[in-house]
């Protein structure tokens, strides 16, 4: 083969002539140690490679070799529970092979297990015909996972042979008669990364997702196929959020792309997801988690190859008719990633010196997230959802990243660093968070649940409105000011913050909770505001009120700590505010009901 | 606006002021009086005269009216004398408007 002669090497970018024969996006193998890059820029015969390896060491006039292939990742058995590098090396079988905690460099490992043995069920027979897409058989890869085998791109005919049994990845598992011949098929297919797989519709995400989080749940939900970001400053929390949207969402796979960030929160949900129970299936969270990680010591080219893995792999799964979620933490370094070798290529900066094209490639990638109908001949439906977080310096959402997500996410959870410093976690903002989803899923839960929910959640977002109006005015004046009616509102919407809003993700029972729960928890607190107000207005005084329910409301906090098999007791609880608050009005002045 | 005038407390201390055309409404209990006074603020009334002895009882409900702007409680001595809890009243509404006792 042609290869080509490095003429400059810039940090990952490596310059390469005499590459006539190569084209953008192909794969090559650079320098004498042959590390993986890409080509990303073609000038006449000069090629701009990314390289996602360290290039140190390397020097002009050492070999370039194109692969003549764009860069792909192998979609299969065995990559469910896996931890995969930016350009899809599964990082255990990586660390076996060198025996280094760290990468080392031009090493070529199959992305998966090519020597395990799994157990193939053929759901399609002798005779039928396919057209991609279609399910030929299915592989139980994890306890919750069944692995559905489609046909790839392009194959399209009779099946003149297939058998279940037992098979490697190497093995030839059934054979498709096309125009163009016999073709034999294994269990894996190649995908090139930088582009969408293919769907034949797609749907308007209506079902929401439960994250067992009640701020994000009650307020600013998120549908299945939606688009959510969740930007913040240092410290409030962004990934503890993700983490808990990966552990407790009811999809069925979850991609997690460790983007830049510290190595310790992959540590993290290495070491705690193996131990939590999935709340859905009742099996361990890893089965049903795939890792990337590109860790910020890793290289920066890869970075921007991370995202892209991980959302490919989420389409393979998607189109088998699972809900998947991605989570990536966090967009803003892949997009410094773009943006140093935007530098490097002598790119003319835009905003911030991010490249100009930034807004485009954000958009591309959140764009492949939807619910969508598959091709194939069976209909499926599947869907990616995919939550990005963004960190934006000092927390100022008006910097590029943050901008151009919000163009395309339609869900935004907005975390605030003075919530976060007054211990109030989630830090979600309730005031500059928004969901337009919200109308979706209050239809859905209405329906689902049999409940007002729309209107519950309407009212309870009023009352929190309405407390930040009211604190400017105690701000200035005092709370003494302020009517008994207004203080009320106060109280209650102190209720809604402390236990409804705020949740602990570190206690057993409260890092999760149910939609059951969740209604019951707000209709408590509403029935609180609703019996508080009543008996107002029978006479009772506020202050009465307030040191008459003070039990009561200590056990509203504690409704939290009710654990899932028990949430009908809340329903004492209602029961107990509606008796208190009769007790008060008749110890008050009024003697009688009005 | 115009407001109306009330008077609260025991009768015999009240019933002189119907000379005057006050409302007056007399009330034996406590709990007759803070049910009295909750009703007469929410009808219009701007400014209510209540007996010492009664305020004593009802301190809550006179703390509630402080903060509003309307009614006005006033508080006035009843037929055995006065408890002067009305004048201290005044001066601490004039010790906390002007900042010193003036009077």
């Amino acid at each position: 083969m042609k290869k080509g002669k490095i003429i400059k090497v810039s940090g990952p970018l490596v310059m390469a002539e005499s590459m006539e024969h190569a084209n953008i996006q192909d794969l090559c193998y650079v320098g004498d140690m042959r590390l993986v890059g890409e080509i990303i820029e073609m000038r006449k015969d000069v090629a701009s490679i990314q390289v996602y390896e360290e290039t140190s060491g390397i020097g002009t006039g050492e070999p370039v070799e194109t692969t003549g292939e764009a860069l792909s990742v192998e979609l299969g058995p065995g990559i469910v529970s896996q931890m995969f590098d930016g350009i899809q090396r599964p990082l255990d079988t990586f660390k076996n092979k060198t025996d280094s905690n760290f990468l080392v460099r031009g090493v070529n490992i199959s992305p998966l297990d090519r020597e395990q043995i799994w157990q193939f069920e053929a759901t399609k027979s002798v005779g039928d015909h396919v057209v991609p897409g279609d399910i030929v058989g299915t592989v139980q890869e994890s306890k919750v996972i069944e692995h559905r085998i489609m046909v790839p791109k392009g194959i399209e005919g009779t099946i003149t042979k297939i058998a279940s049994g037992e098979y490697t990845l190497e093995d030839v598992v059934y054979a498709v008669e096309t125009e163009d011949g016999v073709k034999e098929q294994k269990m894996i297919q190649r995908w090139p990364v930088r582009q969408g797989r293919p769907f034949k519709q797609k749907l308007n995400p209506n079902v929401p997702m439960l994250t067992g989080q009640r701020v994000i749940d009650t307020f600013f939900p998120i549908t299945k196929g939606g688009v959510a970001a969740v930007p913040g400053p240092f410290g409030a929390g962004k990934t503890v959020v993700q983490h808990q949207i990966a552990k407790f969402s009811d999809v069925d796979l979850v991609v997690y792309v460790g983007c830049g960030e510290r190595g310790n929160e992959m540590t993290d949900v290495l070491n705690e997801f193996p131990e939590l129970v999935d709340p859905n299936t009742g099996e361990s969270l890893m089965e049903r988690t795939i890792l990337i990680a590109n860790t910020s010591n890793m290289p920066v080219a890869a970075r921007e190859a991370s995202i892209y893995t991980g959302i490919t792999i989420a389409e393979y799964f998607r189109d088998m008719g699972y809900n998947v979620a991605i989570m990536a933490d966090s967009t803003s370094r892949w997009a410094e990633a773009l943006r140093e070798m935007s530098g490097r290529l002598e790119e003319m900066p835009g905003d911030e010196g991010y490249p100009a094209y930034l807004g485009s490639r954000i958009a591309e990638y959140y764009e492949r997230a939807g619910r969508i109908k598959t091709i194939g001949s069976e209909e499926r439906q599947g869907s990616i959802t995919a939550i990005g977080a963004v960190s934006p310096p000092g927390g100022d959402t008006s910097e590029p990243v943050t901008q151009n997500t919000l163009r395309v996410v339609k869900v935004f959870w907005a975390l605030d660093s003075s919530l976060a410093q007054k211990r109030h976690f989630p830090s979600l903002n309730w005031l500059t968070s928004y969901s337009l989803y919200l109308d979706d899923v209050g239809k859905y839960m209405n329906d689902t649940m049999e409940v007002d929910w729309s209107n519950m959640v309407q009212h309870s977002m009023n009352i929190l409105q309405k407390e930040s109006e009211l604190q400017e005015i105690v701000q200035l004046v005092g709370l003494e000011s302020l009517s008994e009616k207004d203080r009320m509102t106060m109280v209650i919407a102190q209720l809604l913050r402390e236990d409804y809003l705020q949740q602990n993700a570190f206690d057993d029972v409260d890092t999760f909770t149910s939609r059951r729960k969740q209604f019951l928890m707000l209709d408590l607190i509403l029935t609180f505001e609703t019996e508080a107000r009543e008996a107002m207005r029978l006479g009772a005084y506020y202050n009465e009120i307030l040191d008459g329910t003070e039990e009561l409301r200590d056990k509203i906090a504690r409704t939290k700590a009710i654990s899932e098999d028990n949430v009908e007791q809340i329903n004492d609880i209602k029961q107990e505010v509606k008796d208190k608050m009769h007790q008060i009005v008749a110890e008050g002045g009024m003697t009688q009901n009005a | 606006m115009s407001h109306k005038i009330a008077v609260v407390g025991d009768k015999d201390s009240v019933l002189p002021f119907k000379i005057l055309g006050f409302d007056v409404f007399a009330s034996s209990t406590p709990e007759n009086a803070r049910e009295t006074i909750d009703s007469l603020a929410n009808d219009r009334y701007g400014v209510i005269y209540l007996t010492e002895a009664m305020a004593k009882e009802i301190p809550d409900t006179i703390k509630r009216y402080d903060a509003e702007v309307h009614p006005a409680i006033i508080l006035i001595p009843n037929h055995k004398g006065s408890l002067n809890i009305g004048m201290d009243r005044v001066q601490d509404n004039v010790e906390k408007a002007v900042g010193q006792n003036i009077l």
